[in-house]
């Protein structure tokens, strides 16, 4: 029997995966999909803004963390727990060869340029992203290709310009990175792990650039081989080179996802998707097994201790209907969502508060076990980490990687 | 101030002024057309579908049928290309009992619609997901048709004859001459939307065709006519659940159509009479109750994943009007204000369908004709718009040309099929002010995604094209017509990928100062206004994501300009929230 079933291989499961496999135990991973790591941006956002005030950037997201009401995360595990997660979760992904850094001045957030030219607050990106921070003075060339439907360099150049950011765009011909028409990110970022691509690719950078500019690309600089593909076009054009998102599929995401992945396999953890939790068993308040669906029948597994990282209504953890009933799909779980669909939204898509049905979540107790009306634990081997969790909007105030880290990093504190 | 003088103004870009604005320009009289903002903006853009064969009326008024039907056969033709031939069943449920199937088929044969009674076997075998509980079918000659595109298409017609047509032109107020007894309407006041501007267009016949706004243009000379507007919900479905326009056979009532459009099936509709005809919230009940009676018609649609939900308004006349009536039905209303209201130069129609909008053109032009002199006889029945020589529209003709030019690399909307060049043709053809013009002309952002990738793909090509225009300076064409934005009006084409396999040469039409981060913000706001109502299960998620992609990956609520506005900003703004109330009213 293991210790640890994990429900969900998003950022949060892949967390807990890792400190409970760090702390000696056995663990297995079972995910219906791979999480919203293929849908972002790639970095790690622990907060960007405050629920009260949207419109100002937050500079240094630990300091504010005692700003965030008392029953969010952040504030159930405490500022040294986040911070303890994020050290670790560095460590990690240095060790696995996908460093990530902070802005210089320790502490702050960095402000990176968005694939519409905005400046997006990230606490950890990836060494190729973090070359782009607006604190650095460079100017910056951004550098597109024809008919590239995912990325648009005069439009992020313009509005960099708009911030006081000295920025220019070109486009290059689309026939440096791939033969095919119909290719997604991934798929070029696949073809620039060629060596010859890369090399030639290096020769129009080189051409482009003007002495004293940075090169900002869309991330797609490779993916087996991505720091060899950076190293070698800054080598060649003579100019520092970052990655700017695209829209998905992600491939920062998916490179911190396939390494994750593999450093948990590595450690004897396995990360099964396509497995969509369907039942569960429980005596007397103890979680006995769950069952998931596969193709033939379902598959049950046992463990003494259950994760819920399944992220709430966008990884498929939460689902509602017309009525306005919304649940947690595996145990149905106590939510603090508003249960009527006249609550659940504000008139404008952009609300600088959010969306009420967004915000509500699973509420849990100090060591994050789920918990009913009377503050007492629904299942004695049950934890929850991740956008699942009550009392905060992870997408809203950017902090939906932090999160994810901070609360499956410590899923074994005490 | 500008002035401009016409002999016919016509107020209102929906179908019906459209329709009129070529009916006039064939008969040789020069037109003027003003609509406050794009073409379709009003209740033809948010109607049903149908092209009615009629049979919906039969029992209940046949002289509507009748209209109908001759319509149907008029615009198969002159339309073709806007219209598909999906046929259409009234099928008998358990619910619909008593004689209504056999007073259907008595109007039926009264009226001239043609009607087919098919046995249920026949019927489930082309609509597999039919209920199966049915007792009787009845085939008629229904259709699925495209109002923006048979607007746009119809407007262009009436451009290539001679009218001009002004989007984003508000009329604000009327010229009048005269006092008590002898008042006269020589014109009207108009704002255009994006410079601000006042231009006084000065006209001989003034025609009000603002549908459920009209008792607004005639109170601006005191003539008191009441439009109630009646709401009506419809609500789209994820997937083309029947291929055949699918009616209740029973007296007309809520929600009892579903018609295919596109790549969607559409029920509906409610029918709720509501205060101002702008600000149409859509209740949850609205929502539920659509899918409680699809249930009926299609067993099992209610789970199927709705995309969108919206609102037209229906004007309803009430009949206080004393003047010399030349109603040809109940169903529209053609007022002359002289006879009426001793107001000259003034005519009002309002109400009717959009199968009868040349119809009703055609009669109100007649009545011009009464002022202004016979010119050239009406023509629009036997005239095709530009386009229809492509034959009817069919389902798979888009993915079919994608396939067969390889265009599958070029897909901006993948939903919906639209490519790059598509989208850059139809900046290039039409005004565009904001990112739901381009959504009328190519159906951008229609589909499943509901706009989470091709919002930001579109903005970033129009900016492209924005950009080039800036290098380019303005053509001949444009200097020689100045800033108005009816320049072009080319349609014909924009919705197949094949003629648009590369972006015409010309440079894009940059008249408002493109602003990027404006037209991706109001596009967001305008999906968001018609997924709110329908926001659960799946459909709820796929919006966190696209949240995802605009707050996480972009931070589009950060991006420069914020206090920008465009003329829709505000309508795209409006109250989106349901309220409490979850039962119809009594
Ligand atoms: C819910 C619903 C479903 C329907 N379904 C069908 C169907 O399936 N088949 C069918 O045949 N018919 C259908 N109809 C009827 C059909 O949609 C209408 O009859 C038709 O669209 C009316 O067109 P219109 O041009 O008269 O009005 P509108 O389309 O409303 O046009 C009026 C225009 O005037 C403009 N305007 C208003 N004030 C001003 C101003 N001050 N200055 C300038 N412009 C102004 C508005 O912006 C608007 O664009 C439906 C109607 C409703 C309400």
């Amino acid at each position: 029997m293991i210790d640890y079933l994990v429900m969900g291989a998003g950022l949060s499961g892949l967390m807990s995966a890792y400190a409970a496999v760090q702390s000696g135990h056995r663990v297995k991973v079972i995910a219906k999909g791979l999480g919203a790591l293929h849908w972002g941006a790639g970095s790690i956002d622990v907060l960007g803004y405050l629920p009260q005030a949207r419109d100002a950037v937050v500079r240094r997201p630990l300091e504010r963390l005692a700003d965030l009401p008392a029953n969010h995360p952040y504030t159930i595990l405490g500022p040294a727990a986040v911070q303890d997660g994020l050290d670790k979760f560095m460590r990690l992904t240095e060790e696995l060869g996908l460093p990530y850094y902070g802005a210089e001045a320790a502490g702050e957030n960095l402000l990176l340029p968005s694939p519409a030219g905005a400046l997006r607050p990230a606490f950890l990106a990836p060494a190729a992203q973090s070359a782009g921070t607006a604190s650095d003075d460079a100017p910056m060339l951004i550098v597109g290709f024809e008919r590239l439907r995912d990325f648009y360099p005069e439009l992020i150049a313009e509005n960099l310009t708009r911030q006081g950011i000295a920025a220019r765009a070109v486009k290059l011909p689309y026939e440096l990175l791939s033969d095919r028409r119909d290719a997604n990110t991934v798929q070029l970022a696949q073809e620039l792990d060629d060596e010859n691509r890369t090399e030639r690719l290096a020769e129009f950078l080189r051409e482009a650039v003007r002495p004293g500019e940075r090169i900002g690309l869309p991330a797609l600089l490779g993916l087996a081989r991505h720091a060899q593909v950076v190293t070698r076009l800054a080598l060649a054009a003579g100019a520092p080179v970052f990655e700017i998102p695209t829209l998905p599929p992600s491939v920062p995401g998916i490179r911190l996802f396939n390494t994750l992945r593999a450093g948990l396999e590595a450690r004897g953890v396995r990360v099964e998707a396509g497995m969509e939790v369907i039942e569960m068993n429980a005596e007397e308040g103890v979680i006995r097994w769950v069952a998931s669906e596969t193709s033939a029948r379902p598959l049950r597994h046992s463990a003494e201790r259950f994760v819920l990282a399944t992220g709430g209504i966008l990884g498929g953890g939460f689902m509602s209907d017309h009525t306005g009933r919304i649940w947690e799909t595996v145990f149905d779980l106590p939510l603090t969502t508003p249960q009527s669909r006249s609550q659940w939204f504000r008139p404008a898509f952009l609300a600088p508060d959010g969306h009420p049905v967004f915000q509500g979540g699973v509420r849990v107790n100090a060591a994050f076990q789920p918990v009913d009306a009377q503050g007492a634990p629904c299942f004695a081997n049950l934890h929850v980490v991740g956008g699942a969790l009550a009392g905060c909007d992870p997408l809203a105030e950017r902090s939906l990687e932090g999160l994810a880290i901070a609360t499956g990093m410590n899923l074994l504190k005490e | 101030m500008k002035r401009i003088n016409t002999e016919i103004l016509v107020i209102g870009g929906g179908a019906t002024g459209t329709g009129i604005a070529w009916d006039a320009a064939l008969r040789g009289f020069a037109v003027a057309l003003v609509e406050r903002r794009d073409l379709t903006h009003g209740t033809t853009g948010r109607y049903h579908g149908l092209l009615h064969s009629g049979g919906r009326y039969v029992v209940k008024d046949p002289q509507s049928a009748v209209e109908c039907i001759q319509e149907n056969r008029t615009l198969r033709h002159t339309h073709a290309h806007c219209i598909e031939e999906t046929g259409g069943l009234f099928v008998v449920t358990p619910e619909d009992e008593g004689d209504f199937p056999d007073l259907f088929v008595q109007g039926c044969a009264e009226t001239g619609v043609p009607c087919n009674e098919i046995s249920v076997a026949a019927a489930l075998r082309r609509e597999p997901l039919l209920n199966p509980r049915i007792s009787r079918v009845f085939e008629v000659p229904d259709g699925s048709a495209d109002s923006f595109l048979a607007t746009h298409a119809t407007a262009q017609a009436a451009r290539q004859a001679g009218a001009r047509i002004l989007t984003y032109h508000a009329v604000t107020g009327l010229l009048v001459t005269g006092g008590d007894g002898d008042k006269r309407v020589v014109g009207a006041r108009v704002m255009d939307a994006v410079s601000g501007e006042e231009i006084h267009i000065h006209a001989a016949m003034v025609i009000n065709a603002t549908g459920a706004w009209a008792g607004r243009i005639t109170g601006m000379v005191g003539i008191p006519i009441s439009v109630i507007p009646g709401k009506g919900t419809m609500v789209a479905m994820n997937h083309r659940l029947v291929n055949t326009v699918i009616n209740r056979c029973k007296m007309p009532a809520d929600g009892d159509i579903i018609v295919p459009v596109h790549t969607v099936a559409v029920i509906g509709t409610t029918d709720e009479r509501v205060a101002d005809p702008e600000n149409l919230r859509i209740e949850p009940w609205e929502v539920q109750l659509m899918l409680d009676e699809g249930e009926k018609l299609v067993p099992g649609i209610s789970r199927a994943r709705v995309v969108r939900a919206w609102a037209g308004v229906r004007p309803l006349y009430q009949e206080d009007y004393t003047g010399d009536s030349r109603d040809a039905t109940r169903k529209f209303a053609l007022l002359d204000h002289q006879r009426g209201h001793g107001v000259a130069g003034l005519i009002t129609i309002t109400g009717g369908k959009w199968t009868t909008f040349r119809l009703m053109a055609e009669k109100t032009v007649d009545l011009a004709v009464d002022y202004l002199g016979e010119r050239q006889p009406c023509r629009t029945a036997s005239t095709q718009v530009p386009g229809a020589e492509q034959g009817h529209y069919w389902l798979g003709h888009r993915l079919h040309e994608i396939e067969e030019e390889h265009l599958q690399g070029e897909l901006i909307c993948e939903c919906e099929l639209v490519t790059r060049t598509m989208i850059e043709n139809a900046a290039k053809r039409n005004p565009t002010v904001t990112l739901d013009d381009i959504r009328r002309d190519v159906r951008l952002g229609m589909g499943p995604c509901q706009g989470g990738f091709c919002t930001y793909r579109a903005v970033g090509i129009l900016h492209e094209l924005a950009r080039q225009a800036e290098g380019a300076g303005p053509t001949e064409e444009e200097t020689k017509e100045g800033t108005e934005r009816d320049a072009a009006w080319e349609v014909a084409y924009l919705q197949s990928p094949r003629h648009n396999l590369s972006a015409d040469e010309r440079p894009a039409r940059d008249e408002a100062g493109l602003q990027p981060n404006l037209l991706l913000r109001d596009f967001l706001q305008e999906r968001w206004k018609g997924v709110t109502p329908i926001l659960w299960g799946r459909q709820l998620k796929q919006e966190r994501l696209d949240e995802l992609i605009y707050l996480n990956l972009m931070n589009a609520d950060h991006l420069p300009q914020t206090g920008e506005k465009s003329p829709l900003t505000d309508f795209y703004l409006y109250d989106a929230t349901p309220n409490e109330q979850t039962e119809a009213p009594a």
